[in-house]
């Protein structure tokens, strides 16, 4: 079984084609909850009618927002880690057998999630005994200070060497430590834990009596927001809004809101001079945020002890003559060729990979967004944004383009070269334009996108195609309706609409088993059409367009297949039943719109009545090609040939239609 | 994809072609070459087994037909160099060591066409006795001033279009007169003017075609782009609406053909030197061994195996690792860091069950979509092929979406039990065919929600939008971007065939660099295998686009001029550190600008905390400048970092001994005290390496490679000692 992964020998493919973005995910990233658990955080609010109305107690919506984290972050994040710890419970537990740290109870060790955790947070949200003995608050509150080395020596030992460590504080108490000298204390381990390199973020909640005044404590302890990479742009307030209960939204939501309002791109995928013009650079950053997320690959597990446990395979080079193990600077690059092999040196090859010059974005021109098509597409785009680290003013100018482009609606044509050995690639810079969700939160970033483009290598043909029978304009105008009537809300594609549900069936399966719980049975697929919609807004009009099918096939259908015997004398398929519900057609009713005559959209360019009198003015020859050409499209014509051409075809058109 | 092939290169080896001519540096053989050797090792690249091909040398001082003819009386002068058949490296070796100018000037280049007729008919006919399905191919290269023998030429020309098709020839004339591109050869001699004549008769009544060797040369440039046979990735139908249950659904058959796909440059692989041999320096020359045509290559290289190890932690002893045998292993997925075994016959539990299928979910505006959306390559949707309903419905989907301008949104499924893909589609219209395109969409899991700063305004602490800020563009920058913008207009820069003023730098135009580039090279090295020769440049075509085109740039000098100077922007200079930044003053404060270090009464001296280790060592940085002082925080920190590595069982311990010498070494650079940890690290390394440090503590040497926590060389602090050679050398 073992052997179908191991390549073949020689076989191993070696180069980076492609932008690199492992590097991005190896910047890991442990988050520490640390949950006040005080009378007041126990507090459930008031028992109402209203469905909507808080049920969670803030301690308990804390937890809610903790699993449902930790369950998100093991999909898209399975190398991070988390914990939990409760502070100012009558219990003092850290796992260790240690009693330094007082009410201090670490429910949830800081590692990377197993099931084991999953289960036990999830029973202690439904489990109201086990709760009520794990979250039972002292009668002395633990100091800050306590609970603030204990996230310190948590993190030094659990997490020494990651570049992202962040304590997520939840507190309802806004001015813990009222003594002088504990508040300095404080103030001093929070300085540690900065020097450290960890993040405090505060989540604070307010009491219904109460707000919560940050400049009376916490903002001594809360630094501003250093990102793990210190060129990543900082766009995290470093204040959270202050979450409090009976606001239309729950606690939990606005909880995972702020916690998903604190998510930052960890690392930059590559910083470049942007040359905008010759001698004018500025210094932007690249960040990916679309790409696939994929679930885990599989992997070995050894069972032959008592838990199945996680392989860890390595692995090395070795000569195939003498089995000798070779070290990775000893291997050659070599090319197949005739037969044989051709092999440069590693100068040569630098020489070979790097002779289109450094790394850069680089724009050729501008040219309308309207000359991007959606064909030209062979990739993700990237997003860029601004960095003052190398050219100061780089922002002013960047944002300056920005808003030329998304105002000219024009793209930018650059030369593109991500890194050293990365090969170029020609790249459309469009304006991207900051948007925000009904609360002000941000759904797109400002920014421009980088969309890598096809070369004419990369370009496929399209295979022959019959030029009989195409659409008229009466069965258009049916598909027209049908189109109008299913447009998806707000006529735009929602990503946040659609998660994936392969990767949501996996891992529901996978936790399920995990936890040796029953394994669900039905998927819930949120990609699937939606049927009953479907058929009431549009039902009708589906069997109006069947009808109208079938009467415009009897007349273009036959022409076709005469105008083209060779292909008629073909043996038909045998799927060549198109559609179902024609054969059936139902009574006729009305449609109440009267469908639009196409012509007088007036989109795509002159109508029919406008040419017929350009074309009795005797002036149609004075009509650009492009005029030409794009009425000529718009109606299904061929383009092609010289001006001449296209004037006695569009005469031609024109005549069959008695204009 | 190509059929099958012979092609047959006639190859003028007279001594007039080794002359130079016109003021050229090669001689008309060797300029000959250079378009034959492309042509050549362009079909040696492809690696195809049905391009056959064979060379014949005419005016060559010796005869040989390789028995081709069944008489050798008027073939004199003709050399057979190899029999049709695919082409190796060796045999471009082989061809490199014949093809020269020979000493004679006698021999019959219609002749040697006769011959490659033979050749050709004998290669490509069936043991049935009929033509075989090829696409044959006579290539001749000549300077026209050998003698011609005219007796045959009907004879030859009438075989030649016999076949079906006919068989192609190509004739390129060294110094040729052509009309077409306007080339007049002066002083031409009058053999040569009437050799012309013929050859270019005899080309045209084959049918053939006729062109200058400098032209045939100019377009090598141009590269040549592979065509492929589009396969489709689904055959199905296109569906709205719920074909099982409801009545009104609308079905088409269509496939998916693919619209765009990056072809990739040919990959490298990995191979060692024999060690048997001698090893690198000495036999391993830096490329292909010339001449010697029975060792080849492969004889110096080894193939690279990749041996596995498993691994697992020893449950009877923590903190050590066990290996395991493969045969002990099943399959599994990580949930967090559980293991989750899957029997081999539950394998299939965590996959989706799914039905090939292409939905419509919906359709959104083309105006509102985001063009950053779409994250793959695309692919057209056609109709089924000779389907006339399935052609008829998707010409009224494809049309009525482009008058309404919107797109589909739909969710493939590719194959039962593959993922779905949620995908946008637009209609295609173009002359020949109708289709719709299609890219994949991302899904909610997809989007990372990254929140960056507004770019057209500030927002304070307080939550006030401030307008005005150097990160904002002011009205002048705002107006020169806007000028430049619109004057470095491509849209028109260009001029198509009739000299209307079209887009500049289209795809088509475009040709992927580094593909070409490294084809390119590989060619080259065939027929060079000179180690000592420098590389080509990369032919200038594939960096036209790398810049602006030139007489643009010199068209917006002033819009460029005005923007440079409303931007002001300034490049940062190389940092300029030193321990005079370090002060306590600039320390980072926290929100409240609270000074802490005079809340706790400045203390001169910081003592190296073991539970608080890392605070405690920056602190202690911090609060001096005393020489002293620092050598004995990291003479303190050095200690735990050893006491750490000591009591560690396993590697337990070797994270938090990481950490602390990244950062002893991030700040010691920083306060350029560089010697400090260099003494510290050479030290460690001994006392890891020797066993010190509380048993075998290799692996910690490892990581500390790995890490490349080294020496701090010159390059990373000026005032280190240590040269990057020897910085390097350090971890050897």
């Amino acid at each position: 079984m073992a052997d179908t992964q191991d390549n073949r020998p020689g076989e191993e493919e070696d180069e980076e084609e492609e932008i690199d973005d492992t590097s991005y995910k190896t910047i890991k990233d442990a988050v520490l909850f640390a949950i006040d658990i005080s009378e007041s955080m126990l507090e459930r609010p008031p028992l109402s009618d209203d469905k909507k109305a808080e049920r969670d107690s803030p301690a308990s919506a804390t937890l809610k927002c903790a699993l449902h984290l930790m369950q998100q972050r093991i999909i898209s994040n399975p190398k991070d880690m988390m914990g939990i710890l409760l502070y100012g419970t009558e219990k003092t537990d850290l796992k260790d057998g240690d009693n330094t740290f007082q009410h201090c109870y670490l429910l949830t060790d800081l590692d990377v999630p197993c099931a084991q955790d999953v289960k036990q947070l999830r029973d202690l949200l439904e489990n109201e005994e086990e709760a009520e003995e794990i979250l039972k608050p002292a009668k002395e509150p633990a100091s800050i200070a306590t609970v603030l080395f204990c996230a310190n020596q948590i993190f030094t030992t659990k997490a020494p060497n990651f570049s992202s460590r962040r304590l997520f504080l939840v507190t309802d108490n806004d001015n813990p430590a009222t003594v002088k000298q504990d508040k300095e204390t404080a103030i001093t381990r929070a300085r540690d834990l900065y020097d450290l390199g960890c993040t405090i973020d505060l989540f604070p909640i307010s009491k219904p009596d109460h707000g919560f005044d940050r400049t009376r404590f916490y903002d001594d302890l809360v630094y501003p927001t250093s990102p793990s990479d210190p060129d990543a742009p900082v766009a995290i307030p470093s204040t959270t809004k202050v979450a409090k209960s009976g606001d239309g939204l729950t606690l939990l939501k606005q909880l995972l809101s702020s916690i998903n309002s604190k998510a930052a791109p960890r690392r930059a995928l590559f910083s470049l001079p942007f040359e905008i013009g010759p001698g004018m650079r500025i210094g932007v950053k690249g960040f990916i945020l679309i790409k696939r997320q994929e679930h885990v690959k599989s992997c070995y597990v050894w069972v032959g002890g008592e838990k199945p446990q996680i392989v860890q395979s390595s692995t090395s080079h070795m000569a195939d003559d003498t089995a000798r193990v070779v070290e990775k600077i000893e291997l050659r690059k070599v090319y197949k060729f005739g037969g044989d092999t051709i092999t440069f040196t590693p100068e040569e090859f630098i020489q070979i990979r790097q002779c289109f010059g450094e790394p850069i974005i680089r724009i050729v021109g501008f040219k309308p967004l309207s000359m991007l098509p959606l064909w030209a597409n062979v990739n993700k785009a990237t997003f860029v944004y601004p960095s003052e680290a190398d050219f100061i003013g780089s922002t002013r100018v960047f944002s300056a383009l920005q808003q030329k482009l998304l105002k000219s609606k024009k793209m930018a044509l650059a030369w593109f070269v991500a890194r050293k050995n990365a090969s170029p690639v020609m790249a459309a810079i469009i304006p991207g334009e900051e948007r925000y969700d009904e609360n002000g939160e941000q759904t797109m970033p400002p920014g421009l996108w980088l969309v890598p483009l096809p070369f004419a290598n990369d370009l496929r043909q399209c295979p022959e195609q019959p030029p009989e029978p195409r659409t008229t304009d009466e069965l258009t105008d049916k598909m027209r309706v049908i189109i109008e009537q299913l447009q998806l809300p707000k006529g735009v594609y929602d990503p946040s609409k659609y998660p994936n549900p392969d990767l949501q069936w996996f891992y529901r399966i996978l936790q399920a088993m995990a936890l040796e719980e029953e394994v669900p049975t039905k998927p819930d697929d949120k990609t699937l059409p939606k049927y009953k919609q479907i058929e009431k807004r549009c039902g009708e009009y589906i069997e109006e367009y069947g009808q109208t099918f079938d009467e415009v096939f009897k007349t273009v259908g036959r022409a076709a297949l005469s105008s083209r015997p060779k292909a008629a004398a073909k043996k038909r398929p045998a799927t060549a039943a198109a559609d179902d519900d024609d054969d059936e057609p139902k009574p006729n009713k009305r449609v109440k719109k009267e469908p639009k005559v196409k012509n007088e959209d007036g989109d795509d360019g002159l109508t029919d009545e406008q040419m017929a009198g350009i074309n009795n003015k005797g002036t149609l020859t004075k009509q650009t090609v492009a005029v030409l050409k794009e009425y000529l499209s718009a109606r299904g014509q061929p383009v092609t040939g010289k001006k001449a051409d296209l004037v006695e075809r569009v005469q031609d058109y024109l005549e069959d239609k008695g204009l | 994809m190509a059929g099958k092939e012979a092609t047959v290169y006639i190859l003028d080896l007279g001594t007039s072609m080794g002359q130079k001519r016109h003021g050229r540096e090669k001689s008309d053989l060797d300029w000959a070459m250079e378009y034959v050797w492309d042509k050549i090792t362009t079909t040696v690249a492809t690696g195809r087994k049905t391009a056959l091909m064979s060379v014949i040398g005419v005016r060559t001082d010796d005869s040989d037909l390789a028995g081709i003819m069944d008489v050798d009386e008027g073939y004199e002068n003709i050399n057979v160099f190899s029999p049709l058949k695919q082409w190796l490296l060796p045999d471009i070796r082989r061809l490199q060591g014949v093809v020269k100018p020979s000493a004679t000037n006698n021999g019959d280049v219609m002749s040697a066409v006769a011959v490659a007729v033979q050749q050709i008919d004998a290669a490509t006919t069936g043991t049935t006795g009929k033509p075989l399905k090829f696409d044959r191919r006579i290539i001749i290269v000549t300077d026209g001033r050998g003698s011609l023998d005219t007796g045959d030429m009907d004879a030859i020309t009438s075989k030649i279009k016999d076949y079906d098709p006919p068989v192609e020839v190509v004739l390129l004339g060294v110094d040729f007169n052509d009309a077409d591109s306007g080339y007049k050869e002066e002083d031409k001699d009058t053999t040569k003017v009437e050799n012309e004549t013929i050859l270019k008769e005899f080309v045209e009544n084959c049918n053939g075609n006729f062109g200058t060797l400098a032209e045939a040369i100019e377009q090598l440039g141009i590269p040549r782009i592979k065509e492929t046979r589009p396969t489709p990735s689904y055959r199905g139908t296109l569906t709205l609406g719920d074909t099982e249950k409801s009545q009104a659904t609308i079905t088409i058959d269509v496939e998916r053909y693919p619209c765009t796909m990056v072809a990739k440059p040919p990959t490298a692989s990995s191979f060692v030197a024999r060690t048997d041999l001698g090893g690198l320096g000495e036999t391993q020359s830096s490329n292909t061994i010339v001449g010697d045509e029975d060792v080849p290559m492969d004889g110096q290289l080894s193939a690279v195996r990749n041996q596995r190890v498993y691994q697992v932690d020893n449950p009877d002893d923590p903190g050590e690792k066990m290996n395991v045998e493969p045969d002990d292993l099943e399959r599994g997925f990580e949930y967090g860091r559980t293991a989750v075994h899957i029997s081999e016959s539950d394998a299939n539990v965590v996959k989706l069950e799914t039905a090939a299928s292409l939905q419509l979910v919906g359709f959104i505006q083309a105006e509102k979509f985001e063009r950053f959306l779409p994250m793959s390559r695309t692919n057209f949707i056609v109709p089924q092929k000779t389907n006339a309903e399935a052609q008829l419905a998707l010409s009224s989907l494809i049309h009525a979406l482009f008058e309404a301008e919107c797109y589909a949104v739909a969710r493939l499924v590719v194959k039962q039990d593959k993922a779905p893909l949620m995908i946008v589609m637009v209609p295609h219209i173009t002359p020949s065919y109708e289709a719709l395109v299609e890219a994949e969409l991302p899904f909610e899991e997809d989007v990372r929600r990254y929140k960056f700063p507004p770019l057209d305004k500030k927002l304070t602490v307080s939550g006030k939008i401030i307008t005005e800020h150097k990160d904002l563009p002011n009205a002048e920058l705002t107006q020169a971007m806007s000028d430049y913008v619109d004057a470095m207009n491509l849209s028109e820069y260009d001029k198509d065939d009739e000299g209307e003023p079209t887009e500049y730098a289209k795809i088509e135009d475009t040709y992927s660099p580094l593909l070409h580039r490294v084809n390119q090279i590989i060619r080259w090295r065939a027929t060079h295998s000179d180690p000592t020769l420098p590389l080509p440049d990369p032919p200038q075509i594939l960096t036209r686009f790398s810049e602006p085109p030139s007489d643009l740039i010199q068209q917006t000098e002033q819009q460029l001029a005005a923007l440079k100077k409303a931007a002001d922007v300034k490049k940062v200079p190389p940092k300029t550190k030193g321990r005079g930044k370090r002060s306590r003053a600039d320390r980072d404060k926290p929100l409240s600008g609270l000074d802490i270090d005079a809340l706790l009464g400045n203390p001169k001296r910081i003592k190296i905390d073991a539970n608080n280790l890392v605070p405690s060592f920056k602190q202690a940085l911090a609060a001096t400048d005393d020489l002293e002082a620092i050598q004995e925080a990291a003479d303190a920190m050095a200690a735990q970092i050893r006491t750490l590595v000591r009591n560690s069982v396993g590697d337990s311990a070797y994270g938090r001994a990481l950490e602390a010498l990244r950062v002893m070494r991030d700040e010691l650079t920083e306060l350029e005290e560089p010697e400090i940890w260099n003494v510290f690290v050479r030290e460690f390394k001994s006392e890891l390496i020797g066993g010190k440090l509380g048993g075998d503590r290799r692996e910690m040497w490892w990581k500390v490679r790995g890490s490349k926590y080294g020496l701090i060389d010159r390059k990373r602090c000026f005032a280190s000692d240590v040269t990057e050679e020897e910085a390097a050398q350090f971890y050897k």
